[in-house]
């Protein structure tokens, strides 16, 4: 007999402990691509179920359960590190009297289902020895049997290794011989997890989900040329970043064309004249990018409805918008041109699925309109929190997708989805943003850092320069902008158009113990008002 | 490494985590996978971990999680490639070992493979497993939980918490060289409690790898009392304060000085906080405060780690700091071998102890005519790697000191301001406990420290 994932299927834990297969029984399946069943695999299906009649039996009101099985590949062409990692797992969750239980394995036997399903519902009836607690789970659309794939050109996993080495290694290679002095960094990480899910309501769905991430940047490697070691002129690509897409989001991405772009803007840089900062308020442009990461360390954060009524608390911290029932459609959190919306849909995008990790189809909904709180990011139980004012305003109390976990290992909570700045109606772009700028400052590629309610922050890195009748006129050194979130939104005084659009990876961690959940964030170029621009590196 | 007796409870079936005998037969079925000759080495860590999370007053939720991760790396020759998988069957491993030996054709010569490992080292058997803490059940979770939530609540205000236990098997085992493994636990226990309007929020936790040195009662009343002293508080103006920072609120700064302790190539690099300029580093050269030392002894009761690294260096006792003076920096094998023509690195584990003084935080605060109490930092995040300049926010209890006495609870600062600074500017010093460090203990002071610099104010709480 081949002792096979798939026989482990069958077999039990104690089997899967002690498997010591004779080396030529299983050198037959040596070049099998994939080696355990793939998640479509009927017999998935009955060995979800095993875990929920255990559940079941022991007494859950409700039960889900989710397998993962993920694969990842990153390349770092520079030291030629190829590294690949596999995980397989399997997660129960019960709920009795109000109480969950959660457990999870790395094995994916009947013994293990069984065992995980009784042993969530201890711990969910440990847990209901407390005082009482309603959980109130929001409407589903029960999906019998479902299958969804994140849609990609080139699963990169089919890609051999060369390829990939050859393609970003030539990357490289053609930009430091066409430019002499420059550096260029390179490197591309890929993932595909399968997942299945079952619930004692009767959901079963199965998903496989990709996603790419790639770097392109290029730097001066001349001492000479850069004012400061620490901080050499770094330009990366627009065009990669992080993206539930396949080899085609590296392989497609016009890169030779955009190098001479990056080349001419990075000798337009150096030679501007470096200034100290002048602390004090200005009119300030920030591009996408900047926009993404302020918009994902405040509202997003912010809007987290598990964070802001307080569940958090011990861990990142609550949020300014701490009294949901009280704020919502009330509370003003940015000028009235900003709305944002969430979506779990928008193709390309990392948190994309077709359902979440509770069985949830999500639908787009809207978080922000024109200036005020309109929603909060919720899962079924979350939606539950909010139903007094659903019910007012005659929505329906359901969840808008939310729930997520980077594996079976981890129990699903609330995580951003993919989220969006609606775009201003003129066809503006960042060039247009900058020109229409009589005095101020630009600042590219910003990152900021925020405090636990999410409310005040500072920027952490983010080239600056000054602005005057519409042209750069220098490099500001040492330049920060310190801001606290609502005021900051609501100087908003101008956004880019539809096509000044772009998306950008993210990433937030939460919970406890911490687990890191990955969306993308749709942003504009925008322009903002009477900013206060700080020396960073200046003590008090 | 000598065989350890295994604990009392690992005998128990079903086994949670994997044993010394499992992880020893797993690597042998593994290295007959290999082909081509050369090395290899499997490091393994698997574990259990029991979980118990609350909010608003309510478990929201308890949890058992099981996981093994397998790195596997094989090298040939001068070249090294791994894999990671948590899977132990045949096939699996099977297919992880071919994924490494595909990648090694890639690889170029890696130094730190010039020499054979395999040396006999003598390691230290420091105390990191409790039974206490692996027998803590989930219904003791549960109970444990309850317990903390009732002071807060009977007093209205909302407490959030988290209780993990973590029992696990650290092993090493290679080709070449003796098979290493390490059982351990941890244990974590912290809580915030927050007025129903949000207008406070006090915080206490403490980790060991002992459930039994947690005292969780005192840690539900600190965290209580700092919430409701912090309540309503007013503003007052950034600037340069003397503060007195509890332990935690020492560790949250002091650990990035400790984390800056590694990599001596880079120290002499040029570009590194210590650094004195190219090619020298500041060894041997005051740092800090006379009073200051900064040291790691693995047999300390409540310092223990496990004792070998990844690469099955030795962890020992160490000083980095002494009276002020840097005498040590950690550096890895790489460096050893290319620069001090020695086989071993000098590892780095992060955990550490400071010395402390006689001044308890009463005395500290009697002693001021004005200035701050800090019961903790968060979000805190490099300004400048280089010189160490941070930035962060105070949280969870922030007091003004006025003529000895605290005076009102003030709203929370952000500060912009590096740990060599702190470390040169001490006025007192208290007596070190330990802190809240899941799996990298530390034992810190109370300190007094002059001139912190606050640069703004955040109104966060």
């Amino acid at each position: 007999m081949t002792v096979s994932r798939r026989d482990f299927l069958k077999a039990g834990t104690g089997a899967a402990l002690l498997a010591a297969t004779p080396r030529w029984l299983a050198a037959r399946s040596l070049r099998e691509p994939s080696l355990a069943p793939p998640i479509t695999d009927p017999d998935v299906k009955p060995l979800a179920l095993l875990a929920l009649d255990a559940a079941r039996s022991a007494g859950a009101t409700y039960a889900d359960v989710r397998l993962t099985h993920t694969w990842s590949r990153s390349f770092e062409p520079f030291n030629a590190i190829i590294q690949d990692a596999e995980e397989m797992a399997v997660g129960v969750r019960a709920l009795v009297n109000g109480y969950w239980g959660f457990a999870s394995g790395p094995y994916w036997t009947p013994d293990e289902m069984a065992r995980l399903g009784r042993e969530a519902v201890a711990h969910a009836k440990a847990n209901a020895l407390g005082k009482a607690r309603v959980v109130e789970l929001g409407k589903i659309r029960v999906v019998a049997d479902g299958h969804w794939v994140t849609p990609v050109k080139i699963d990169p996993f089919t890609v051999s290794i060369d390829e990939v080495l050859d393609y970003l290694h030539g990357l490289q290679v053609y930009t430091e011989s066409a430019y002499p002095g420059v550096s260029a960094n390179v490197g591309a990480g890929f993932q595909r997890q399968e997942k299945a899910f079952a619930s004692t309501e009767g959901t079963f769905v199965t998903q496989t989900l990709y996603r790419t991430d790639a770097g392109f940047g290029i730097s001066y490697d001349n001492q000479q040329l850069r004012t400061d070691p620490r901080q050499p002129i770094m330009l990366p690509s627009s065009l990669l970043g992080s993206a539930a897409r396949g080899w085609e989001y590296i392989r497609e991405a016009p890169l030779r064309e955009e190098i001479p772009i990056l080349m001419a803007r990075l000798e337009k840089d150096w030679r501007l004249p470096i200034k100290p900062v002048e602390v004090g308020r200005y009119d300030v442009v920030l591009d996408a990018a900047g926009v993404a990461n302020l918009l994902a360390g405040t509202i997003v954060a912010a809007t987290e409805l598990d964070r802001a009524l307080g569940y958090e608390a011990n861990a990142g911290g609550t949020s300014w918008l701490n009294r949901p029932l009280a704020m919502l459609g009330t509370e003003p959190v940015g000028a009235p041109l900003l709305t944002v919306t969430g979506d779990r849909s928008t193709p390309g995008a990392l948190a994309t699925v077709k359902w979440d990790d509770e069985g949830v189809e999500p639908e787009p909904f809207t978080l922000v309109k024109d200036g005020i709180l309109a929603d909060f990011q919720t899962t079924r139980e979350g939606a539950g929190w909010l139903a007094e004012y659903y019910t007012k305003h005659g929505k329906p109390v359901r969840s808008h997708g939310c729930a997520n976990a980077p594996s079976a290992l981890h129990a699903t909570m609330e995580h951003p989805p993919n989220v969006a700045i609606t775009p201003g109606r003129a066809d503006v772009r960042l060039d247009d943003l900058v020109k229409d700028l009589d005095a101020g400052i630009l600042v590219t590629n910003l990152t900021a850092t925020t405090d636990f309610q999410h409310v005040n922050g500072e920027s952490h890195s983010g080239n600056f320069y000054e602005i005057k009748r519409g042209k750069k006129v220098a490099r500001i050194d040492g330049a920060g902008i310190l801001f606290r979130a609502p005021n900051l939104w609501k100087s908003l005084t101008a956004l880019g158009g539809a096509r000044s659009l772009e998306w950008h990876g993210a990433a937030a961690v939460k919970g406890e113990p911490a687990r890191q959940s990955a969306f993308s964030i749709g942003a504009v170029p925008a322009r903002f008002k009477d900013v206060t621009i700080i020396d960073r590196t200046r003590k008090a | 490494m000598r065989r350890r007796s295994e604990p009392r409870r690992l005998l128990e079936e079903p086994r949670r985590f994997l044993s010394q005998d499992q992880c020893e037969a797993l690597a042998q079925r593994a290295m007959r996978f290999a082909t081509g000759g050369g090395d290899t080495a499997l490091y393994i860590d698997t574990w259990w971990s029991g979980e118990m999370r609350w909010g608003r007053n309510r478990v929201t939720l308890g949890s058992d999680r099981r996981n093994n991760q397998l790195t596997i790396r094989r090298s040939i020759h001068e070249a090294a490639a791994s894999v990671r998988t948590n899977q132990i069957d045949d096939v699996s491993i099977q297919s992880a070992i071919q994924a490494a030996e595909r990648a090694l054709a890639y690889h170029p010569t890696s130094p730190e493979d010039i020499k054979d490992p395999a040396v006999h080292f003598d390691y230290l058997s420091p105390a990191i497993w409790s039974d206490r803490t692996f027998a803590l059940g989930a219904s003791e979770r549960a109970a444990a939980a309850r317990a903390l939530i009732e002071p807060a609540e009977q007093a209205g205000m909302l407490s959030a918490g988290y209780i993990e236990v973590r029992g696990a098997g650290r092993a090493l085992i290679r080709s070449n060289g003796e098979p290493l493994y390490a059982p351990y636990t941890q244990a974590q226990c912290s809580m915030t409690v927050r007025d129903p309007q949000g207008t406070g929020s006090g915080w206490a936790g403490l980790s060991s790898y002992d459930w039994g040195r947690i005292d969780g009662a005192a840690l539900a009343q600190r965290a209580l009392q700092k919430c409701l002293a912090s309540r309503n508080p007013v503003g007052i103006e950034p600037g340069r304060y003397t503060v007195i920072l509890e332990p935690q609120a020492v560790h949250d700064l002091v650990q990035y000085v400790v984390r800056n302790f590694d990599l001596r190539d880079i120290a002499e690099g040029g570009v590194h906080p210590f650094a004195l300029r190219r090619d020298f580093s500041k060894l041997g050269l005051k740092v800090a405060d006379s009073r200051v030392t900064i040291s790691h002894d693995p047999m300390h009761p409540d310092l223990g780690v496990v004792p070998f690294t990844p690469s099955g260096e030795p962890v020992r006792p160490v000083t980095w700091i002494d009276h002020g003076v840097l005498t040590t920096l950690a550096y890895n094998r790489e460096y050893a071998l290319t620069k001090l023509y020695d086989n071993l690195g000098y590892p780095n584990t992060l955990s550490y102890q400071m010395s402390g003084g006689e001044t308890s935080v009463e005395e500290m605060i009697a002693t001021t005519k004005r200035g701050l109490l800090v019961t903790r930092f968060s979000n805190v995040s490099y300004v400048d790697p280089v010189s160490l300049l941070l930035t962060g926010v105070t949280r969870d209890g922030l007091w003004l000191i006025e003529n000895g006495k605290i005076s009102k609870a003030v709203k929370n600062l952000r500060f912009t301001e590096s740990p060599l600074f702190v470390l040169n500017s001490i006025e007192q010093l208290g007596r070190p406990e330990r802190v809240f460090s899941p799996g990298v203990p530390a034992i810190v002071p109370p300190l007094k420290v002059k001139d912190f610099s606050f640069t703004a104010l955040i109104d966060a709480i």
